[in-house]
């Protein structure tokens, strides 16, 4: 299961570390079970998050091409490089 | 001379004394003090002088700046442009920030300098400091000791009179749990008042930026700079920011403070009960009407938080595959890339995390923790609604205990967490709360903490002040930094 989870999150687990990882987990997993009998209980009232404002959809100054070049750990002719992903 | 975030500016608006003059002091104590605490990742001399000649300047050409000269240190998780924002993990290691994030320009804007960038849990995850990838901070009231998390360097930093004040972030009580544990004023503003803008996102539902100060005033002062609209943040309230220093003396006469039902039918260390007991007197004695209000759903915050915040932080932290920042782990094929960057590059107690969420978020769990969560803190903030209705603010401790020895709790994730129960709901709820020094537990601080409604940040700051003045904290340095 755990491994299961790391190959989604991209992320190894090594076989050293995976019986105290699992224990972990599994130790907050049942403490964070408690949210269920909770969330049965009835909601008063409709309940929905603020709307997110919307801004103007306009162009305005940036440096984020700048910022990628000097923090990307490759880059190539003003591109990030990456290893190939096509044949 | 003043040390306070207000009197400097007052004094060098005033040019009793420089900007340059203030930050060189700042930088000597820092340079002679902080090899005993770690509190900064890095420090900026040159920098920091050279804002301050800028402020000096301005002060000089007639400009009335709220901030003039007043150095500060700013947590690590935040971009100040040119400077690196490593948010204490290896995967960030050289970020050098594009430009400022929205709070620190508008604190640039207003007079400060920027002394340094302190040290944090990486990606603001913990309660300890210890999680940083870099060094550990040590508690200036005992060296043995954490200084609290994930703000712990800008807590020390603070505490230690290093700088007069510090800008944390606060997802679940990083700003609170190490202010209470360093003996000093932390303050997480509504979420929606100081945009995020340039703060690297951990839960993004819950993440809000605020100051650390010796002062509830210093706090008002900062806070005043911070808050407003930003279209870059999406999320920041389009709310007037209303008047919170001229809130500071209001008192408490006639305000119903509520005390935290649950908070005290847990088993509390004796100090903290003592200081509890002396807030609802100090409180009481101002005028107030005190009584005790509940929340019912208060004790299962720590599972809602940990189920959001980790989904959301493992959102968030999918854009560290080693393409766009970071050092880069390998290059045989893209999984790879990604794969043992991310393995290389984040420590243990963030790949739990990111883990959690994951499985949060899974198809076939999402509705039972996910979706419960979600359920859980609608009731959870259902609560506190009506526990307002009864009361203008609430009171519980900011720390179940003292600050704990180094290295106590690492092995023992969820014991860390329970570290946060005072804070968590709060911010669940989007609250504006504070924590302020209440007394001293065998020479180590202990904290209250006071929430208001929504955007009631005024009432807040009423109440935070009429309680320090009744309690008046120490005003004794710190024992590691005399």
């Amino acid at each position: 299961m755990v491994r299961r989870i790391a190959t989604l999150a991209r992320l190894e687990v090594a076989d050293r570390d995976l019986p105290v990882l699992t224990g972990q987990l599994a130790r907050i997993v049942s403490y964070i079970d408690q949210i269920r009998e909770i969330a049965a209980q009835e909601l008063p009232g409709p309940h929905s998050p603020a709307a997110t404002p919307v801004r103007q959809d306009a162009a305005r100054p940036a440096s984020g091409r700048e910022a990628l070049d000097a923090n990307a750990a490759r880059q190539l002719h003003g591109y990030g490089v990456v290893p190939r992903v096509v044949g | 001379m003043s040390s306070s975030v207000v009197g400097i500016a007052a004094d060098v608006a005033a040019r009793r004394r420089s900007g340059v003059e203030v930050t060189r002091e700042a930088l000597a104590r820092v340079e002679a003090v902080d090899g005993r605490i770690g509190a900064f990742l890095e420090v900026s001399a040159e920098r920091a002088l050279e804002e301050a000649r800028a402020a000096d300047s301005r002060v000089a050409a007639g400009e009335d700046l709220p901030l003039a000269g007043v150095p500060l240190a700013i947590k690590d998780n935040m971009w100040v442009e040119g400077r690196q924002s490593t948010c204490g993990s290896r995967i960030l290691e050289g970020f050098v920030s594009p430009g400022d994030c929205t709070a620190v320009a508008r604190l640039r804007r207003a007079g400060a300098v920027f002394i340094g960038k302190t040290n944090l849990d990486e990606f603001a995850m913990g309660s300890s400091t210890e999680n940083s990838a870099f060094q550990k901070t040590r508690n200036p009231w005992d060296t043995e000791r954490i200084p609290g998390g994930s703000s712990g360097g800008s807590a020390a930093a603070v505490a230690a009179r290093l700088v007069p004040a510090a800008l944390g972030s606060d997802t679940g009580g990083s700003i609170r749990q190490p202010a209470a544990c360093c003996g000093v004023v932390g303050f997480k503003p509504t979420y929606g008042r100081v945009s995020r803008y340039g703060l690297v996102a951990f839960g993004s539902s819950l993440d809000q930026i605020g100051p650390l100060t010796r002062s509830v005033a210093d706090a008002a002062r900062l806070y005043r700079v911070l808050a407003g609209a930003d279209p870059l943040d999406s999320t920041s309230a389009r709310l007037e920011v209303g008047d919170p220093e001229g809130a500071l003396e209001r008192g408490v006469r006639g305000k119903r403070v509520g005390f935290l039902a649950e908070a005290q039918a847990q088993e509390l260390d004796p100090d903290v009960a003592r200081d509890l007991a002396e807030a609802r007197r100090a409180f009481s004695d101002a005028g107030a009407e005190v009584l005790d209000v509940s929340v019912p759903r208060a004790p299962a915050a720590i599972a809602i938080y940990y189920v959001i915040a980790s989904a959301e932080a493992s959102s968030n932290l999918a854009r560290y595959d080693g393409v766009r920042y970071g050092p880069r782990a390998s290059e045989t094929d893209l999984l790879s890339l990604y794969r043992e960057t991310r393995t290389a590059g984040f420590g243990p107690e963030v790949k739990r995390r990111i883990l959690l969420g994951t499985f949060a978020l899974a198809a076939g769990y999402y509705e039972a923790y996910y979706g419960s969560a979600m359920r859980a803190r609608a009731l959870l903030s259902e609560d506190f609604d009506r526990a307002f209705e009864q009361a203008d603010v609430i009171v519980c401790p900011s720390i179940p205990a003292p600050a704990f020895r180094l290295g106590e709790k690492t092995e023992d994730p969820l014991t860390m967490y329970l570290s946060d129960i005072f804070t968590v709901p709060a911010s669940l709820a989007g609250l504006p709360a504070i924590s302020i020094p209440s007394g001293l537990s065998s020479g180590l601080p202990l904290g209250l903490q006071i929430m208001a409604p929504r955007f009631a940040e005024e009432p807040l700051f009423a109440a935070a002040r009429a309680l320090e003045r009744e309690i008046s904290f120490t005003d004794e340095l710190p024992a590691a930094v005399r």
